[in-house]
C-alpha cells in the first residue's frame, strides 16, 4: 500500500518537472520566434552618385533590362551611393581616340576593345548653366575678359570650386588654373602644347604629368572599370575626374564618404565595445617621428 | 533461431519491468527526452535559428557534448581492456555495463550530431553509392566510419555475450575474442579520429596541436570511468548485481592516473601557448583570463580546473578512493570538470577569435540547453533500460526457458530452462 | 513528368499564374505520394507540410543527385524546377543558369590595400547581387576590417612589463624588461581589427582597411573537409557549393582560414523586390535554410564575361579582377608590376585573391 503511494508521488513529481520544463521551453521558443522582421519597404533611392558625391550623379530608371526588369542602378538607402549596376554602360559614349601607345597594353586596345566613358560634361555645374555655349557664354573675352598671362590672381567667381586661388595646391602650388584650363576657350582643357582637350577626356591632360599613374590606368591597375572583364569585351573606363577632384586632390586624393552600415552584431553580442578596448587609448604621439604614413587613399 | 527471438523478447520485457521507482524514473527521463523530440521537430522545420550559434561561433553546445560523449563511449575500453587482456575477474563479470555505456554514449553522440546538422533530411548524401562519401579526404567521414563501427562492435559484443549467458552457454572464443580485441583498438580510434576532426584545422590554433588525440584519450579515460563508477555504485545499491570492490578500485585508479595525465597535458599546453604568447594563443587567453573585457568562459574553466585538481589530489589518497560515498562525489566532480573542459571549454574558444580576428562570445540559448538536457535524459533512459536488461541476464533473472535439448544442437551444453524476468522490487536499474 | 514540367516552366507568364501553379502543385503531390511511398522518411514528410510553394519541388529536389554527377537532362530538369519555384516565390522572371567554367580561364582577384577606404560598398553590392538573406540571419560574404595605425610614444619608452622593476630603489620604471611600453600598441597585432566601425566618414586619418572574402584557394581546406563533396573547385578556380547537396555540418566553416563561409541558420529572408532574378545554379540562386554559402566571384556574371559586382561598385577602383591565364589581364599585370601578398600564405592554401600596394 505504501509502495503505491510512493510511486504516485514519483509520477507526480515527474509530471511536474515535465510540465515546468515544457513551459520554460515554450517561453524560450516564443522569445526566439519574435524576431523583428524589418522588411525593406522604403522607396528606392533615385538620386544617386557613383564615386564623387555631387560630381558623378545618376538617376535611377526602372526596367532598363526588359527580361528581368532591372533598374539601371540600385542605390544605398543610407548613403545614396550606387551599389549595383543593372546597366554597366548607362549613359556612356565611345572613349574616342587614345593618345600614343606608350605602354605594352596598347595592343589589346588596338585590337578593337570596346572602350566607353561616361561623359563628364553633363556633370559639370557651370558648364551646363548655358546649354548651348556652356562656359564660353560668360568667358567670351567680353563679358569676362581673357586673362593676359598665367600669373596667379584672386578669382572673382567660382570660389565654391577653388576657395583661394592663390593657394591652389595642385602640384604643390606650382600650377595655376590656366595650366589646365584654356584661356581662350573655357569649354576645353588644355595641355602643355596648347592642344585643347575635352572635359570628357581628362586623362589626356592628367597623364601628361602623372605618367606612372597613367600607365597603370591604361593597364587597368589604377582606376576603375566596369562592364566586361573579358579580353576584347566592352568596358567602361572611369576617367580621372570621376574619382579625383583636381582642385583639392592634394588634401584629399579621394573625398571622404559616408560608409555603408556595419554588419549586424553576432547573435548574443550587445555591442562591439570590446573592439575598442585596446584601441583609441593612444595619447598623441610625443615623438614627431611617427612612422611614415603608408599613405592610404586619402 | 527460436532462442534468439525469445532472447530479444525476454530482454525487451525485462527492460520494461520494474518497481514503481523504476517507472517513475523512466517517466521522468521520458518526459525530459520529449523535449528533445520537440526540439528536433523545431530544427527540422525552422533550421538552427533558435540556437545561439552564429557564423563566428558555428559549433556550440551540441558539438561540445558530441566531443565529450565520444570520449565517454571510448572509455568503455577501460572496463573491457582489463577484463579481457588482464583477465580481471571482477571486471569481467560486469563488463557488459561498460559496453552498455558505450552503446548509449554512441547513440547520444549521433543524436547530438543530428541536432548539430543543418540538413538532417539530407543525411543520406553520406551513404556511399547512393550519396557521396568523401573518404578518405574528409576527417568527418572517418568519424562516421569509426563511430558506426564502434556502435556495431559493441552491440554485437554485448548482446552476443548476453545471449550466451542467457542460454547458459560459453561464448565462442574464436568469434568473441577477436571482436573484443578489435573493439579495444577501435575504442581508441574513435576518440583519436574525433581529435583529428578538430585538430587538423590550422585556422583554429587552439586546436591545432598534435597533443590533441592523447589529451582527448586521457580526459576520456578520466571522465568515462568516472561515469561507469557512478553507474556501478548505483547499480550496486539498487540491483541484485554483484559489483566487487576490486572492480571499482581498478577503475578509480584508472581515473586517477588518466586525470593526472590530463592535468599534466593541460599544463603543458598552457605553458607552451602562453610563454611565447603569440597571436595563436588568443583563444587560450580568452578561455583562461578573458580578452577585451569578454570573459564568458573564465568562471567555467576555472571551476573545471578546480574540480579536476581537487579530485585528483583526493584520488591519490586511497582513503578517499576506497570509500564509496566519497568516491561517488569525486567521480561526479571529475565528470563535471572534464565535461566543462572538453565540451564548452574546448569547442567554443576554438572559434574565438575567428580566423580573421573577431571576438564574439557564445552562450547557448535556452533552446540548445533544453535540447541537450533532453538528449542526456534520453541517453540516461536508454542506459537504464539496457542496463536493466543486461543485469537481468547477468543475475540470471532471465534465462532461456525452453523445451529441453533444443539449444544443444550446436553446443554440447544443455540449455537450462527458467521462467523469465519478473519485475521484483530489488531489480531497478536506476542511474545517477 | 519532365515534359509536363518543362512545358509549364516555359508557358507560365510567371506572376500571373499562381492559380495554375497551385493546381500543378497538387497534382504533383499526389503523384509523389504514390511514387515516394517507398522512401517515406519522416523528415521529408515534415518538409512537405510547410509552405506550398516550397513543398512543390521539395520531393524531386530531395532525390536529386549532386550537381556534378547529373546528366544534362537532369540538370535541365533541376533548373526548370528551380526557375518555376523561384519565379512563383519572387513574382518575377527568374532564370537559373548552368553556364560551365570557360576554357582557358582561371579567375584571379587583386585588391589594392592602399586604396581601400573602408566604405563597405562592396559588402552591400555583393548582398544585392547575390541574394543573401537580409536579416535574421544577416549574411554578408565580404567583411571589411578597420586596422588602426599604431603609435609610438616617448613616455612609454621606459614603461613596460613587469611594472616597477627598475634597478634604482623606488624607481617605478621597468625599461620593458619583458615587454616594452610601446609594444602595447595594436600596430604590432595583426588580428585586432575592428569589424563594426562606423565613423562619420571614411577614410579616416588613423586607419586603414582590409576587406576579406573567399580567396578561391587552389588548395581549399573547405573542400577537403566536406564529407559529401557538396563543395568543390571548378576548372576556372572557383570553389562552389551545391546548395542542394550540402548537409550543413559546418566542417568547412571551421576549416576556412579566411572566415569566408556563411551558414543559413534559418530560412533566408530575401524580400521579393530585392531579389536579383539573374541567377546561376552554383552562384546566387536563393538558398534554403541549413546550407553553407560563400563568395563565388559572382560566377553568374563572370562566366559570361562581366566583372563581379564588388569590382564594379568599388568607388576607388581598389578591386581588380581577371583571367590569371591571360598575360594581358589586369590581375596578371598587377602580379607583374606591383608588390603583392596573399593572406596567410603560410597555410599553403594558394589563394587566388591577391592584396597589393602601389
Amino acid at each position: 500500500m505504501k509502495k503505491v503511494k510512493l510511486s504516485k508521488l514519483y509520477i507526480l513529481a515527474a509530471s511536474c518537472v515535465l510540465l515546468s520544463s515544457l513551459l520554460i521551453y515554450k517561453l524560450s521558443y516564443s522569445q526566439n520566434t519574435e524576431q523583428p522582421k524589418t522588411q525593406q519597404n522604403e522607396q528606392p533611392v533615385t538620386d544617386c552618385f557613383e564615386s564623387r558625391e555631387g560630381y558623378t550623379s545618376v538617376t535611377r530608371v526602372e526596367n532598363v533590362a526588359p527580361k528581368h526588369g532591372f533598374p539601371n542602378v540600385k542605390c544605398s538607402q543610407t548613403t545614396g551611393g550606387v551599389l549595383w549596376w543593372g546597366d554597366a554602360y548607362d549613359g556612356t559614349i565611345p572613349m574616342g581616340e587614345m593618345p600614343i601607345c606608350g605602354d605594352y597594353t596598347c595592343g589589346s586596345y588596338e585590337k578593337g576593345e570596346d572602350a566607353v566613358v561616361r561623359p563628364r560634361e553633363p556633370q559639370l555645374k557651370y558648364f551646363n548653366l548655358n546649354p548651348e555655349q556652356h562656359c564660353a557664354f560668360c568667358h567670351n573675352g567680353k563679358m569676362v575678359p581673357f586673362p593676359k598671362n598665367k600669373k596667379p590672381r584672386l578669382l572673382a567667381a567660382h570660389q565654391d570650386i577653388v576657395a583661394d586661388s592663390l593657394q591652389l595646391m595642385h602640384g604643390r602650388a606650382a600650377f595655376w588654373c590656366l595650366d589646365c584650363h584654356s584661356a581662350t576657350n573655357r569649354n576645353r582643357l588644355i595641355d602643355h602644347w596648347g592642344n585643347e582637350i575635352s572635359f570628357n577626356q581628362p586623362q589626356k591632360l592628367c597623364g601628361k604629368c602623372h605618367g606612372e599613374v597613367y600607365i597603370d590606368w591604361r593597364m587597368g591597375i589604377h582606376g576603375k572599370r566596369t562592364g566586361m572583364w573579358v579580353k576584347g569585351g566592352k568596358k567602361r573606363w572611369w576617367v580621372c575626374t570621376e574619382c579625383h577632384n583636381p582642385h583639392t586632390v592634394q588634401t584629399n586624393r579621394f573625398n571622404p564618404l559616408k560608409p555603408e552600415p556595419a554588419p549586424a552584431l553576432p547573435k548574443g553580442m550587445k555591442n562591439a565595445d570590446h573592439e575598442q578596448s585596446e584601441h583609441g587609448l593612444h595619447k598623441e604621439p610625443s615623438l614627431s617621428s611617427a612612422p611614415a604614413n603608408p599613405s592610404t587613399g586619402h | 533461431m527460436f532462442p534468439k527471438i525469445k532472447f530479444a523478447i525476454d530482454f525487451f520485457i525485462c527492460c520494461w519491468k520494474g518497481s514503481a521507482k523504476y517507472y517513475a524514473w523512466l517517466a521522468f527521463l521520458g518526459a525530459l527526452s520529449l523535449i528533445f523530440f520537440f526540439g528536433l521537430y523545431q530544427q527540422l522545420t525552422h533550421g538552427l535559428i533558435f540556437t545561439n550559434m552564429n557564423d563566428q561561433v558555428s559549433w556550440g553546445l551540441y558539438e561540445s557534448n558530441f566531443i565529450f560523449l565520444v570520449g565517454v563511449a571510448a572509455a568503455a575500453v577501460t572496463v573491457v581492456f582489463p577484463a579481457y587482456v588482464y583477465h580481471h575477474k571482477q571486471l569481467k563479470s560486469i563488463v557488459i555495463i561498460g559496453e552498455m555505456v558505450a552503446i548509449t554514449a554512441v547513440n547520444m553522440v549521433m543524436l547530438f550530431i543530428l541536432m548539430h546538422m543543418g540538413r538532417v533530411d539530407r543525411l543520406w548524401h553520406l551513404i556511399p553509392v547512393i550519396g557521396i562519401f568523401n573518404f578518405p579526404n574528409s576527417m568527418l567521414t572517418w568519424d562516421v566510419i569509426v563511430l558506426n563501427g564502434y556502435l556495431g562492435l559493441n552491440v554485437v559484443c554485448a548482446f552476443y555475450y548476453l545471449y550466451k549467458k542467457y542460454t547458459g552457454q560459453h561464448p565462442n572464443d574464436k568469434f568473441y575474442s577477436p571482436l573484443v580485441y578489435i573493439s579495444i583498438v577501435w575504442a581508441l580510434s574513435i576518440h583519436t579520429v574525433t581529435a583529428f576532426l578538430i585538430n587538423t584545422m590550422p585556422p583554429r590554433p587552439m586546436w591545432f596541436h598534435s597533443m590533441m588525440p592523447i589529451k582527448f584519450i586521457s580526459t576520456a579515460f578520466a571522465s568515462g570511468p568516472s561515469l561507469i563508477i557512478i553507474a556501478f555504485l548505483v547499480i550496486k545499491r539498487t540491483t541484485a548485481l554483484k559489483v566487487e570492490d576490486e572492480a571499482i578500485e581498478l577503475l578509480s585508479q584508472i581515473v586517477t592516473w588518466c586525470l593526472g595525465l590530463a592535468l599534466f597535458l593541460a599544463m603543458s599546453e598552457i605553458v607552451t601557448e602562453l610563454y611565447p604568447s603569440t597571436e595563436h594563443s588568443f583563444s587560450l587567453k580568452y578561455l583562461l583570463f578573458g580578452k577585451h573585457g569578454l570573459s564568458g568562459l573564465v568562471p567555467w574553466i576555472w571551476t573545471s580546473f578546480t574540480l579536476n585538481i581537487i579530485a585528483f589530489l583526493l584520488l591519490l589518497n586511497p582513503k578517499f578512493r576506497k570509500n564509496h560515498k566519497r568516491l561517488l562525489i569525486i567521480c561526479i566532480m571529475v565528470f563535471i570538470g572534464v565535461w566543462i573542459d572538453k565540451g564548452m571549454g574546448l569547442v567554443v574558444p576554438g572559434f574565438i577569435p575567428t580566423p580573421i580576428g573577431e571576438f564574439a562570445e557564445y552562450t547557448p540559448s535556452l533552446f540548445e540547453v533544453m535540447n541537450s538536457i533532453g538528449i542526456w535524459a534520453f541517453g540516461l533512459m536508454m542506459f537504464t533500460m539496457l542496463a536493466k536488461g543486461g543485469i537481468g541476464v547477468l543475475t540470471g533473472e532471465i534465462k532461456y526457458s525452453c523445451e529441453p535439448g533444443q539449444g544443444s544442437r550446436r553446443n554440447k551444453e544443455p540449455l537450462v530452462c527458467h521462467p523469465f524476468c519478473s519485475g521484483h522490487p530489488g531489480s531497478t536499474g536506476k542511474e545517477k | 513528368m519532365s515534359e509536363e514540367k518543362k512545358e509549364i516552366a516555359n508557358n507560365i507568364p510567371v506572376p500571373a499564374s499562381l492559380k495554375q501553379g497551385e493546381e500543378e502543385n497538387k497534382n504533383r503531390r499526389d503523384f509523389l505520394k504514390d511514387m515516394g511511398a517507398a522512401a517515406l522518411v519522416g523528415a521529408a514528410a515534415l518538409l512537405t507540410n510547410s509552405d506550398d510553394i516550397e513543398a512543390k519541388s521539395t520531393w524531386a529536389e530531395w532525390f536529386q543527385k549532386n550537381y556534378r554527377l547529373m546528366s544534362d537532362e537532369e540538370k535541365k530538369e533541376a533548373i526548370a524546377r528551380l526557375e518555376q519555384r523561384y519565379s512563383e516565390e519572387y513574382g518575377k522572371n527568374v532564370t537559373v543558369d548552368n553556364v560551365p567554367a570557360m576554357k582557358g580561364v582561371l579567375f584571379g582577384y587583386a585588391l589594392n590595400i592602399q586604396k581601400c577606404i573602408g566604405c563597405r560598398r562592396c559588402v552591400h553590392a555583393c548582398v544585392k547581387e547575390n541574394n543573401q538573406s537580409r536579416n535574421n540571419p544577416e549574411i554578408q560574404w565580404i567583411r571589411v576590417i578597420r586596422m588602426e595605425k599604431g603609435n609610438f610614444s616617448l613616455e612609454d619608452t621606459d614603461k613596460g612589463y613587469p611594472a616597477g622593476s627598475g634597478y634604482k630603489s623606488g624607481d617605478n620604471t621597468s625599461y620593458g624588461v619583458q615587454v616594452g611600453g610601446n609594444a602595447y600598441k595594436d600596430s604590432g597585432v595583426v588580428l585586432e581589427g575592428q569589424h563594426y566601425y562606423q565613423p562619420e566618414n571614411v577614410p579616416e586619418k588613423d586607419a586603414f582597411y582590409f576587406p576579406i572574402q573567399c580567396m578561391q584557394c587552389e588548395k581549399p581546406p573547405c573542400v577537403k573537409v566536406c564529407p559529401v563533396r557538396a563543395t568543390y573547385r571548378d576548372p576556372d578556380g572557383i570553389v562552389v557549393i551545391d546548395y542542394n547537396w550540402c548537409i550543413g555540418c559546418r566542417m568547412c566553416q571551421s576549416a576556412c582560414p579566411y572566415w569566408a563561409r556563411r551558414f543559413n541558420w534559418g530560412d533566408p529572408n530575401l524580400p521579393k523586390e530585392e531579389m536579383n532574378p539573374n541567377t546561376h545554379y552554383l552562384g546566387n540562386r536563393p538558398r534554403v535554410r541549413g546550407v553553407m554559402e560563400k563568395c563565388t566571384f559572382c560566377l553568374q556574371r563572370t562566366r559570361k564575361g562581366r566583372y563581379t559586382s564588388c569590382v564594379e561598385v568599388c568607388p576607388v577602383g581598389a578591386r581588380k579582377f581577371g583571367n590569371l591565364l591571360d598575360p594581358e589581364s589586369e590581375v596578371r599585370k598587377i602580379l607583374d608590376k606591383k608588390k603583392v601578398f596573399r593572406l596567410k600564405a603560410d597555410l599553403n592554401t594558394y589563394p587566388k585573391f591577391f592584396y597589393f600596394i602601389d
